[in-house]
């Protein structure tokens, strides 16, 4: 997960992604101060008939979409999903389910040699724009690019998985990779260096779509892809706007992931969130088939929930995690009963005031997020204490453990929304005698120092954290697996656990769901008994649309809406 | 002669200045602790990813190396890659955005028309209602007239673009729904609404800027209608008319000239606020991705280029100067 505190404002590479994947929007998260907040139901009624036609509007602060795979760090159903189809993708349901489904493939992956090795076979009848049949070395090809230099910086979780990849750099000197394998035309072997139960996930990124060769100049498949779903590319001005036009060799009855409802697409770029919001509102013209890619800003907010667009706010669920995580390594932090004390003092109540309130989150207590299948509650003594903390408690954990009562620093991103969350935890912390000193930096070399090198810039830090696939896998293992320290890892407590690796790895070898998912609880309880972190909130992410857009649903996971079924009334 | 040797010096003074821009950029960006290719590496990022990222967008190189490239690249072009597959970047070559994956010279292309519509238009705006009313003000010196338009002048000098924007767009476009509240449109799609899209932007700018000139102008236009000469020219029969338009504003107009071509030259660099708030792709909103994403590439090339306006904005403010003012141009060198 990228974690930036400028999540959907920041021109990135294509629209959605960072507002998306940033589920760590820590600071994008509502600043509210009124919060009256009875959100709709994020998952909305029944589905109703998809309606055809129309042109729908999607109003976004990026000033380009990119379309190359190789590079792109798309959600599956956000924008390059409407262009480009993957071995799997994703359906959400009405009642908030995600589940992954077939897309390209007549399946989501047929595993054998215990779970290192999947196997797809390619629908019959899938073509490109122009026509040609979309072979399997189209779908390596494609998967092959995304290793090369040259095309750095999507989503690359498949290039520490499959076997080779490590020492794989794309196919532009004519090196193929082994590990994938075309026996024909239709199928297409993936061999791993280990067993991987989820990956039929990680096939549903952006990489695992397919490309074709003879048509691939990577100086402009940014902006010129070849179209494999509902829509193609039709005009792009750069900075202003980008339109997509019906594909016509797109099937309907191949796809169970998409409705293709509009019959065009405008991607309308570099909007100002708070104009948006002031359109939508508005609901004149062509705003009323539009819907805005960025969360409303926290003054709209208030403006919205006291309005008549009180109907077309979609609030999410309960989403990304919030967490204070506590360096381990630091001095008197490696001691568990500090780190309880720490955990029981923190005012997750004044956290959420200081995030915008009701609003903002629902109170944290496990490190499997809500919507994740296989997502147990439980208590262990210290996540149910009041989310007010237990400062007695922790005073007296503090004295057993002798603590040294030595400064503590914690390290945020330099940005009014994260100074008042810490603060807030400050304070909280300040209560049980605890000294916390804020050390702000700017949002890079906030990465750099927790993510990279030694860590011994930090003692507390607070982060977000929303899975790029929805598996407890996504929520556990980047964040707590001993090899996600530094060089570049999102495990932030330093955390390392001998027994804890052992039971990430052993869930993640597992293929059956229901036997992973169990795991995957039993490893949320053993790291949250070690107290690396302190859950917050699972945020919410609210969402404006225009009065003609239909079927505009966020799902359980992501906390995002899915463009791939959104419709127009007539 | 004297005017080919003033044009050199100017030229010479302007590449070094362009020079000095580039390099300061480049150890700016370089002494940052901000690393580049972090954002280049994808999720999740190995540091064996991270290496071969440098190494391919050249941050592995000393930044004298990185500046020589870049330098070298705006006359020969620059390509990056292997064989098989390569990124070109064809001179004049100030950079290739990995973000964005094009070059720069391609994004400041295609953003410089949006830029230039709204600083153009507005400048001729506020030129022309900031001259004018200064001028007015000036020859009615002490009425009602001119007291008004120092009051609004001094409110206009005062007011924050943002807030103005924001309230143009709520008060024009959302309430009264006359103008189109944001977006561009290219003026070779349609010319009237190219203008259309522009006229709130165009406003809110020249209000603004237009204050401070009508308080220039007025301020050089009173010194000069005081002056020996003035009372000549009246002396001699002239009409009043005659006096002012061609006499005293043609010689109030030295100061306004150079105080225009310079904040042309920084408003054709990019009108940050401007665009942002109108939803404008124009270079400021360029400049503000590239921060956002660090990319260096792209925020090196956007900042020479500005700076490279602003520098040619002087040398025409040095050439205009010469044509108003005869003893600029001679210099001492012909006495």
């Amino acid at each position: 997960m990228t974690i930036t505190s400028r999540a959907g404002r920041r021109a990135g590479r294509s629209t959605p992604r960072r507002a998306a994947l940033a589920g760590v929007a820590v600071a994008t998260t509502l600043a509210l101060t009124a919060c009256n907040a009875n959100a709709p139901d994020p998952t909305g009624g029944e589905t109703t008939a998809v309606q055809q036609g129309g042109e729908l509007h999607i109003l976004t602060s990026s000033t380009s979409i990119n379309w190359d795979p190789a590079t792109s760090q798309n959600l599956a159903i956000t924008t390059l999903g409407l262009v480009e189809r993957r071995l799997t993708s994703w359906r959400t349901g009405p009642d908030g389910t995600t589940e992954v489904v077939p897309d390209l493939a007549t399946d989501t992956g047929t595993p054998s040699d215990d779970g290192a090795t999947w196997t797809y076979t390619l629908k019959d009848g899938l073509t490109f724009e122009d026509g040609t049949p979309v072979t399997s070395a189209d779908v390596k090809y494609s998967v092959e690019r995304s290793f090369a230099p040259e095309l750095s910086g999507g989503l690359g979780y498949h290039k520490g998985l499959l076997e080779g990849g490590d020492d794989y750099s794309g196919p532009f000197d004519g090196d193929e990779l082994d590990s994938i394998e075309t026996p024909d035309d239709k199928t297409i072997v993936f061999h791993l260096d280990s067993a991987y139960g989820d990956w039929p996930w990680i096939v549903s990124m952006p990489a695992f779509g397919a490309v074709p060769e003879d048509q691939d100049d990577i100086g402009t498949y940014t902006t010129d892809p070849v179209a494999t779903g509902p829509y193609r590319v039709a005009e792009t001005v750069e900075g202003t706007s980008v339109t997509l036009e019906r594909n016509p060799e797109w099937d309907p009855g191949t796809d169970d992931a998409r409705t293709a409802g509009p019959d065009s697409i405008v991607f309308e770029l570099g909007q100002d969130e708070t104009v948006v919001a002031q359109r939508l509102i508005a609901d004149s013209g062509t705003d009323a088939s539009a819907f805005g890619a960025s969360f409303v800003p926290p003054a709209q907010l208030a403006q919205v929930q006291q309005g008549p667009a009180k109907d077309r706010l979609v609030t999410s669920g309960p989403g990304a995690l919030a967490y204070l995580a506590i360096n381990t390594e630091a001095e008197g932090l490696d001691d568990v009963d500090v780190r309880t004390a720490i955990s029981l003092a923190v005012d997750k109540n004044a956290y959420r005031v200081a995030a915008g309130g009701e609003i903002s989150g629902d109170f944290a207590t496990t490190l499997v997020t809500p919507g994740i299948p296989g997502r147990e509650e439980y208590s262990n003594g210290v996540n149910d204490a009041a989310p007010e903390g237990d400062v007695e408690r922790a005073e007296q954990l503090l004295e057993d453990a002798g603590w040294s009562g030595r400064e503590l620093r914690l390290v945020v991103q330099d940005d009014a929304p994260n100074l008042a969350r810490a603060q807030a935890i400050q304070q909280g912390l300040e209560r049980a005698g605890l000294t916390v000193k804020i050390v702000p930096q700017a949002a890079d070399v906030w990465t750099e120092t927790v993510t990279q090198g030694d860590g011994s810039g930090y003692d507390l830090t607070l982060s977000s954290w929303q899975p790029d696939f929805p598996s407890a896998n996504g929520n556990i293992q980047p964040l707590f697996h001993s090899s996600q320290v530094g060089g570049g890892g999102y495990n932030l407590a330093r955390y390392d656990n001998p027994e804890a690796d052992e039971l990430i790895e052993q869930a993640t070898e597992e293929t059956d769901a229901d036997a992973a998912a169990k795991l995957w609880v039993e490893a949320d309880k053993l790291i949250l008994g070690d107290a690396p972190v302190v859950p917050l909130i699972y945020t919410k992410n609210s969402f404006l649309h225009g009065s003609k857009v239909e079927n505009f649903r966020i799902p359980d996971f992501p906390a995002y809406p899915n463009y791939l079924q959104v419709s127009l009334s007539r | 002669m004297t005017l080919v040797r003033f044009l050199a010096t100017r030229l010479a003074t302007l590449a070094f200045v362009l020079l000095a821009v580039s390099f300061l950029t480049y150890a700016l960006f370089v002494l940052l602790p901000a690393d580049p290719a972090q954002l280049a590496c994808g999720r999740p990022c190995t540091p064996e990813r991270l290496e071969t990222a440098r190494a391919f967008m050249g941050l592995d190189k000393s930044v004298v190396e990185q500046w020589w490239d870049f330098l070298r690249g705006v006359f020969a072009g620059r390509t990056f890659g292997s064989a098989n597959a390569t990124l070109t970047c064809p001179s004049p070559c100030l950079g290739y955005s990995f973000v964005r994956n094009a070059p720069v010279t391609e994004l400041i292309v295609g953003r410089f028309p949006v830029t230039a519509s709204i600083a153009v238009g507005a400048a001729v705006l506020w030129l022309v209602v900031g001259v004018g009313a200064g001028a007015v003000a000036a020859v009615r010196r002490g009425t009602a007239l001119d007291r008004g338009l120092m009051i609004a002048a001094i409110t206009g000098v005062s007011a924050p673009s943002y807030l103005v924007g924001l309230l143009g767009i709520l008060l024009f476009g959302f309430t009264l729904d006359m103008v189109p509240v944001a977006g561009y449109v290219p003026f070779a799609t349609s010319p009237v609404d190219w203008a259309w899209h522009l006229v709130l932007p165009w406003t809110v700018l020249a209000l603004l800027s237009a204050a401070i000139y009508t308080r220039l102008t007025r301020s050089q236009m009173l010194e000069e209608l005081g002056s020996p000469y003035v009372r000549t020219a009246r002396a001699k029969g002239l009409s009043e008319r005659r006096v002012v338009t061609r006499h005293a504003l043609r010689n109030a107009a030295v100061p306004v000239v150079t105080l225009f071509a310079l904040d042309l030259g920084v408003l054709l660099g990019g009108t940050v606020i401007t665009e942002r708030v109108f939803s404008m792709p124009g270079l400021g909103a360029l400049l503000m991705e590239a921060v956002g994403a660090t990319d260096v590439p792209l925020l090196v090339g956007v900042t020479v280029f500005t700076a490279a306006l602003v520098v040619v904005a002087n040398l025409a403010v040095d050439v205009v100067h010469g044509a108003l003012d005869p003893r600029v141009r001679h210099g001492g060198s012909s006495r």
